[in-house]
């Protein structure tokens, strides 16, 4: 027995041998990673480099199976059903596991110049200031996290609203105001133009100065092994709901892996990692592209992206509520499909993440009171509600609800006959519905009566 | 003793005000002339659209035989004010001179007419009195375009006005959307939605650049400041109003920095025995085009002639509705959240938008707008300033009509 072959050590990887062993799979299973590193939580990159965690802390556990750390495969051969790698071994396989994981999109390949990725990058982060480019996910922690480490932070995104593919531009203009609260720069729809030393010149001739610029701008998938051997590669390696390449024994999870749903979170990695096991071990459970929570923290800033944030199509099964609160910087835009959250951008409601994000993960429908909801508050009472007696009916002759009910009991019964002891519907007239239904309502209490 | 009361303008609002008098003056102490400068008495300038609809210009009056019939009303249609000379106590007209004990100016408003090069070639009509729609209609070509420069509250009317007189209406706007003193850009987006259909063309966020004639001396064609050209046989302006304060000046009488006679908080101007009201009136420098503040001035005034207190004016409510086209729109209060602090909650789907404003608390509700669906409108209406009874999503009532609102014991 060959058994399971993993190219790649990195969380996606882990967490697939995790999966299996609690499975109960007991055959032979390989990882050959190219870092020398044991597996440590990549998600976690920033919060060492802004010294919170020390790279031990993000360590993760150890796997029972054959670690080869410090090697990378350089072929597969499917018809012989082995891998060679660079340590100049062949490893065989029965099934094999693509977790090649991605690499930065620009490798910085400059000096002063890094991108940021690994934990190794981490140790390349120095000078004063710092210029962040990108600004996603990954470039606002790294922001957030040199800021906290008492860097001076220039952030640079080509985009207008930070984090555009998680937010919408509500949501970034707040992000970016409270980034300049902390004393950050920012330059949104902007690109570098040109580096030189200590400094970096933008494509409007703006120039930022700065020790060091940190390269968060995307990453591509590893897909050159997969490619060499014949496999369907398209951005990623192409893969069915069982996470199969069309080599049915060859799989591919985790950034490598290209499904019908967007890649680069850590989240979806787990999710094809756990549905990968499964599928390989008892059989079923195929992988389902869903949408994910994405969170951002630091001093003053909460946000939160929940599922597909702004809906390509509005049809009539959608619903978008949004609240607005300019003076205390909270701002919350749900799409809803069928009452349920289709998708979410949350700024400065904690309890209004935790909430949608639990009813996101389980599909439940929202409560109707999208308010309570938003702000946490309690469910107001939805019983029938009716007009006060002072309730305005027909503004333009300034009739109160009231003087209608006492003109009815006194005997005008009709809107005509209301209209003319209480002149309600003579301006303009939107008001008879109301005057009608008040009508019918007396009318049908008295019956009642 | 009988005093004499001149009433200068028999709209809407000057037509409340003797009508009101009338009936709470039960020892006839006024005799009241109306000067009518209009061929008909008052009508309802607020449903004038109808008028397009099968509706007649009788249909619209608001003066019935009773009122023609009152010994102490005199009413003069045709007879428009010239002059007034306070030191004599008298107002002009064309055959002389009548005295007065009081004057009230209700002159209202006239339609502010861009200065558009061509805005005067035969063709282009205002919308403001039942004489501009009689030439609209006699001007209007059915399956022919229209243009309506100005897209507020009024625009869609006279565009709605040209679509039942079978045109094809296209409607000009300044501003960046339709009703931009009432709506919101997403609110305006969503009416837009839902009148294209309908057959208005809409060309908002441009100026228009000029009118030119074609070779009969008419209008033929608008082009527009993004050098856009629109083919029309006719021109309609719906452009805003101007109060008609223009009797004040000569006669001594403060006109407001903006337009309009100026009045204090009681409706009186700077002579004792003068008030004006409705949209020629500035009440503390600002004047409104709506009827509603204008009868809370009629109110005002005529408590004041009968001696029965000084009541302020309470200042306006300037929430407005249109329904038209079968499209239904609401702003009232504070629809533009400039309350500070104010929260704002917003629920869109493909057919309705409805917006609220509520306190920082998110408890009391300042305004708000509706779109696409304004039955919740009579409801919130009378909830602003009040604490909301319920969640939002329960008093916008989506999936349930007014009645249902309505349905708790009255």
């Amino acid at each position: 027995m060959s058994g399971i072959l993993v190219i790649g050590a990195g969380p996606a990887a882990h967490r697939f041998v995790a999966r299996l062993r609690q499975h109960g799979h007991r055959g032979p299973v390989t990882v050959i990673g190219a870092e020398a590193r044991p597996p440590y939580n990549r998600m976690l990159v920033p919060s060492v480099l802004s010294g919170s965690l020390t790279p031990n802390c993000i360590a993760l556990p150890d796997l029972d199976a054959r670690l080869r750390l410090g090697t990378s495969a350089t072929r597969i051969d499917r018809e012989r059903r082995e891998v060679h790698a660079d340590d100049g071994a062949v490893y065989r396989y029965d099934t094999l596991v693509l977790a090649t994981g991605a690499r930065p999109a620009d490798q910085g390949s400059r000096d002063g110049v890094t991108p940021l990725r690994t934990l190794a990058d981490c140790a390349l982060v120095t000078g004063r200031r710092i210029l962040v480019l990108g600004g996603g996910i990954l470039g606002m922690q790294a922001a957030l996290a040199l800021c906290r480490r008492g860097h001076d932070v220039s952030v640079v995104h080509r985009h207008a609203v930070l984090m555009n593919r998680l937010l919408d531009a509500e949501a970034g203009r707040i992000l970016a105001s409270r980034l300049q609260d902390l004393g950050i720069r920012v330059y949104l729809g902007r690109t570098a133009a040109r580096y030189r030393t200590g400094g970096v010149t933008l494509d409007d001739c703006t120039t930022v100065l700065t020790d060091r610029v940190l390269l968060c701008t995307g990453a591509v998938p590893n897909v050159e092994l997969a490619r060499q051997c014949g496999l369907t590669v398209d951005d990623g390696v192409v893969v069915d709901t069982h996470l199969r390449t069309d080599d049915p024994d060859i799989h591919a999870v985790g950034d490598c892996a290209q499904h019908d749903d967007q890649p680069g979170h850590l989240s979806r990695a787990w999710d094809q990692a756990d549905a990968l096991a499964a599928f390989l071990t008892v059989g079923h459970a195929g992988y389902r592209a869903g949408g994910r929570v994405t969170r951002l923290t630091g001093p003053g800033i909460d946000i939160a992206s929940v599922g597909i944030p702004a809906p390509s199509t509005v049809d009539s099964a959608v619903e978008v509520v949004a609240l607005t609160d300019p003076a205390r910087d909270r701002y919350a835009r749900l799409t809803l499909r069928d009452g349920r959250i289709a998708g979410a951008v949350l700024v400065g409601l904690p309890e209004a993440i935790a909430t949608i994000s639990q009813l996101y993960d389980r599909g439940e429908p929202a409560p109707s009171d999208r308010l309570g909801l938003l702000l946490g508050g309690p469910v107001t009472p939805t019983g029938p509600v009716e007009l006060s007696d002072d309730a305005v009916v027909c503004v333009c002759n300034n009739v109160t609800k009231i003087t209608l009910v006492r003109a009815w009991r006194g005997g005008a019964e009709t809107v005509n006959d209301l209209a003319t002891s209480t002149r309600a519907t003579t301006g303009c007239g939107t008001c008879t519905s109301v005057v009608q239904g008040i009508c019918s309502t007396l009318s049908a209490e008295r019956q009642g009566a | 003793m009988t005093r004499e009361l001149v009433v200068v303008g028999h709209g809407m609002v000057g037509h409340r005000l003797v009508a009101d008098l009338r009936a709470r003056d039960s020892t006839g102490s006024w005799h009241v002339t109306i000067l009518c400068e209009e061929p008909s008495p008052a009508y309802n300038r607020a449903r004038m659209s109808s008028f397009f609809d099968g509706k007649s210009g009788e249909d619209l009056s608001l003066v019935d035989a009773e009122f023609l019939a009152d010994p102490l009303v005199d009413l003069r249609v045709g007879t428009p004010a010239t002059q007034i000379d306070r030191a004599a106590r008298t107002v002009t007209i064309a055959d002389g001179r009548i005295g007065y004990d009081a004057l009230v100016l209700a002159t209202g408003s006239r339609p502010f007419l861009p200065p558009v090069p061509g805005g005067d070639l035969p063709g282009c009509f205002a919308y403001r009195t039942l004489e501009d729609l009689e030439a609209i209609k006699a001007a209007a070509v059915a399956g022919r375009p229209g243009v309506v420069i100005g897209g507020g509250l009024l625009g869609l009317e006279a565009a709605d006005a040209l679509r039942l007189l079978g045109m094809r209406p296209h409607i000009v706007e300044l501003a960046s959307h339709l009703m931009p003193t009432q709506l919101d850009g997403t609110g305006a987006a969503l009416l837009a939605s839902l009148v294209e259909p309908l057959g208005l063309r809409l060309h908002c966020g441009t100026a228009t650049r000029a009118i030119e004639p074609g070779p009969d001396g008419r209008v033929s064609v608008v082009v527009l400041a993004d050098g856009t050209a629109i083919p029309t046989d006719l021109v309609v302006f719906s452009a805003g109003v101007r109060p008609r304060d223009e009797l004040a000046a000569p006669a001594g009488l403060t006109v407001a920095g903006r337009g309009g006679v100026l009045v204090d908080d009681r409706c009186r101007t700077n002579d004792p025995r003068i008030w004006a009201i409705g949209e020629c009136a500035a009440v503390d420098g600002r004047c409104y085009a709506l009827v509603s503040p204008g009868y809370r001035m009629a109110e005002v005034v005529v408590s004041q002639l009968l001696g029965v207190g000084t009541p302020r004016f309470p200042g306006a409510d300037l929430s407005t509705t249109l329904k038209l086209l079968g499209v239904e729109v609401a702003s009232f209060g504070d629809a533009h959240a400039t309350t500070d602090g104010a929260l704002v909650l917003t629920y869109a789907d493909n057919g309705t938008y409805a917006k609220l404003v509520l306190d920082s608390e998110a408890r009391t509700l300042l305004g708000g707008i509706l779109a696409g669906d304004a039955s919740a409108y009579p409801l919130l209406h009378s909830l602003i300033g009040h604490q909301l009874p319920a969640s939002p999503d329960h008093l916008l009532a989506r999936s349930a009509g007014v009645n249902q609102v309505l349905a708790g014991r009255l």
